[in-house]
């Protein structure tokens, strides 16, 4: 009986659908032919229902003339089109954002700019949000790391300060681009494989430590010698003498330099997008690819600005406190 | 002053060298519990370098040092001469004080801190034993107003001051002054000798490297003099300074100082 009926059902549709389908196929035909007036003439010819189910020719067919009027400039037509469908098709989506692009060239820019940017600003925080994690990441493991290199580097034991040295030379002297290629792509060939985000960990981290590391050093070495010797004259080990003596003197010092590093680090995080890390500049890059709308380079440069500026305030502020001492 | 007992500290035919340049040659030196004793001599003559020999702030080429009747600084393994282990040295410079020519003061901490350091770090004092003591020696020193300034808030003769307060915390059995007043306005300088001797008066052995003849006069019971790396006199003060007994150059020196 079900059997039955089902292959009545199909032997009914499959003629209609074929129909419609060649109505569908022969507008396009006369649009490929130039000729808009046949093809409307045609594609209005195709029901919004066949057998009370809703025919997705019909959607194609009128999106399509949507599209072309849309492109001709002839707004008013095309917002006619899209309101005839979302009249059988509520919930479409491509449809529901050509009308809103229709509606939104009657607003004021500054309107639609704000409009777009509540669009894009969830993905592109999201991404900040990844490029923070980087960011404050690598500010609280590279100043430990460039310490232990810059003491490494002073030390008078050699085979430990060529090793420094050596540090210093290659992640210096090596493109951060080409070290983040090496440690996610590179080392599987050697058997490790890193997940993106240890390997931009890694990256950012021995990088940037090798940069801190000659800021240390040129602030340790600029302390006074004297200071030096009065902490040992006291009894202080050299430990003691550099922890509580040396080295909280430098900080007033290498804070500037190493803020502008931070800064740079802000930037530099952008390149880890290249080993699949969806961070802020990867955001913005697949948003871009979609839309292809200029706002979203604009937005992403603004939120990178946001960044730096924030960041140049705290450290400013840091600054002025670990020098207080110096203040008459 | 007790020369019946060993001696504090004994130097023994110290040579020290900077490359090529001699800095102090064959020197032998005695000093008592007690004692003050003052150097004097042109610049270059190898005092500075003598004192900071004391403490192993420059190692010796050659010679031994004594400190309390034990030989310090170096070991001797198969018959070779090695430096001590830098605990040992580190041990043995808390027994000394220093002041130095420019003070040094830790410019990141305030005066009282810079007093408690020593005895914070060094000691492993408790934080109120080591604020006690300080608070004691910045009263000696009176500059117990200025324990909550930074140094640079300080005139010359009060960082010195504080530099002594800071030696002293430490209660070193000696103490080096390396030239503490030269780098001072001369309206200073009365301070800080002023609390140098009221060291000397509570008796503590001390060595002082000076320009100044007339502080050498009044506070030292013995003044070497020094030229060329060597000590070419040594006598008791008050016969140093009565100058006719004393060698051609030492009494030229003397002159043109005191011009």
């Amino acid at each position: 009986m079900i059997l039955g009926l089902l292959f009545f059902l199909f032997i009914f549709l499959i003629p209609i659908a074929g129909e419609c389908l060649s109505l569908y196929q022969q507008g396009e035909q006369a649009l490929a032919m130039g000729n808009l007036a046949k093809a409307k003439h045609i594609f209005y010819k195709i029901p919004p229902f066949v057998n009370k189910q809703k025919n997705p020719d019909f959607l194609k067919a009128r999106l399509l003339l949507a599209r072309l009027y849309y492109n001709q400039k002839k707004y008013n037509l095309a917002q006619k089109e899209c309101l005839t469908i979302l009249k059988y098709f509520p919930n479409h989506k491509e449809t529901k954002s050509l009308l809103h692009e229709i509606q939104n060239l009657n607003q004021p820019v500054i309107i639609q700019f704000f409009k777009d940017t509540y669009k894009y600003l969830p993905a592109l925080l999201k991404g900040t949000l990844m490029t923070l994690i980087l960011v404050l990441f690598t500010m609280l493991v590279s100043p430990f790391g460039g310490l232990l290199i810059a003491l490494g580097r002073i030390s008078r034991f050699y085979p430990l300060s060529s090793l420094c040295w050596c540090i210093i030379w290659l992640f210096r002297g090596t493109p951060l681009l080409l070290q983040l290629f090496f440690i996610y792509y590179g080392l599987p060939a050697l058997g490790i494989t890193l997940k993106p985000l240890t390997a931009a960990f890694l990256g950012l981290g021995l990088n940037y430590s090798a940069y801190l590391a000659e800021i240390i050093r040129a602030g340790i070495q600029s302390i006074d010698a004297g200071q030096m010797e009065a902490a040992l004259a006291l009894g202080m080990t050299y430990s003691q003498a550099m922890r509580r003596i040396i080295i909280p003197q430098t900080y007033k010092r290498i804070i500037p330099p190493i803020a502008n590093e931070f800064i740079a680090l802000i930037k530099d995080t952008a390149l880890v997008s290249t080993i699949a890390m969806v961070e802020l500049m990867r955001s913005a890059d697949q948003l871009f690819n979609t839309y292809f709308d200029v706002k979203i380079l604009i937005l992403a440069g603004l939120i990178y600005l946001i960044l730096t500026s924030i960041f140049t305030l705290i450290f400013e502020k840091v600054e002025r406190k670990v020098g207080a001492y110096e203040q008459k | 002053m007790n020369k019946n007992n060993s001696p504090l500290l004994e130097l023994k035919n110290i040579h020290k060298k900077f490359g090529k340049v001699i800095a102090i040659k064959n020197v032998n030196l005695k000093l008592y519990s007690g004692e003050k004793l003052c150097i004097i001599g042109p610049s270059g003559s190898g005092k500075s370098t003598l004192l900071r020999t004391i403490n192993f702030l420059e190692t010796i080429d050659q010679g031994q040092i004594f400190f309390q009747g034990k030989e310090v600084g170096y070991v001797y393994k198969k018959g070779k001469r090695i430096l001590d282990k830098a605990k040992n040295i580190s041990t043995l410079r808390a027994e000394i004080g220093m002041v130095f020519q420019h003070f040094h003061l830790f410019p990141h901490m305030t005066v009282l801190e810079n007093v408690m350091e020593g005895p914070r770090t060094v000691q492993k004092k408790s934080k109120d034993e080591a604020k006690q003591i300080a608070l004691d020696m910045l009263s000696k020193v009176g500059l117990l107003n200025k324990k909550d300034v930074y140094p640079v808030c300080l005139s010359g003769g009060q960082k010195q001051r504080v530099a002594i307060a800071r030696a002293l915390a430490m209660k070193p059995k000696l103490m080096l002054f390396d030239e503490p007043t030269s780098a001072l306005d001369p309206e200073l300088v009365g301070e800080v000798f002023e609390a140098i001797k009221k060291l000397a008066e509570e008796g503590m052995t001390m060595i002082i490297v000076t320009h100044q003849m007339g502080f050498a006069k009044e506070m030292a019971d013995r003044v070497i003099f020094m030229e060329n790396g060597e000590i070419i006199a040594q006598a008791q003060s008050k016969e140093f300074f009565s100058s006719s007994n004393m060698p051609k150059r030492i009494q030229s020196f003397l002159n043109k100082i005191l011009e």
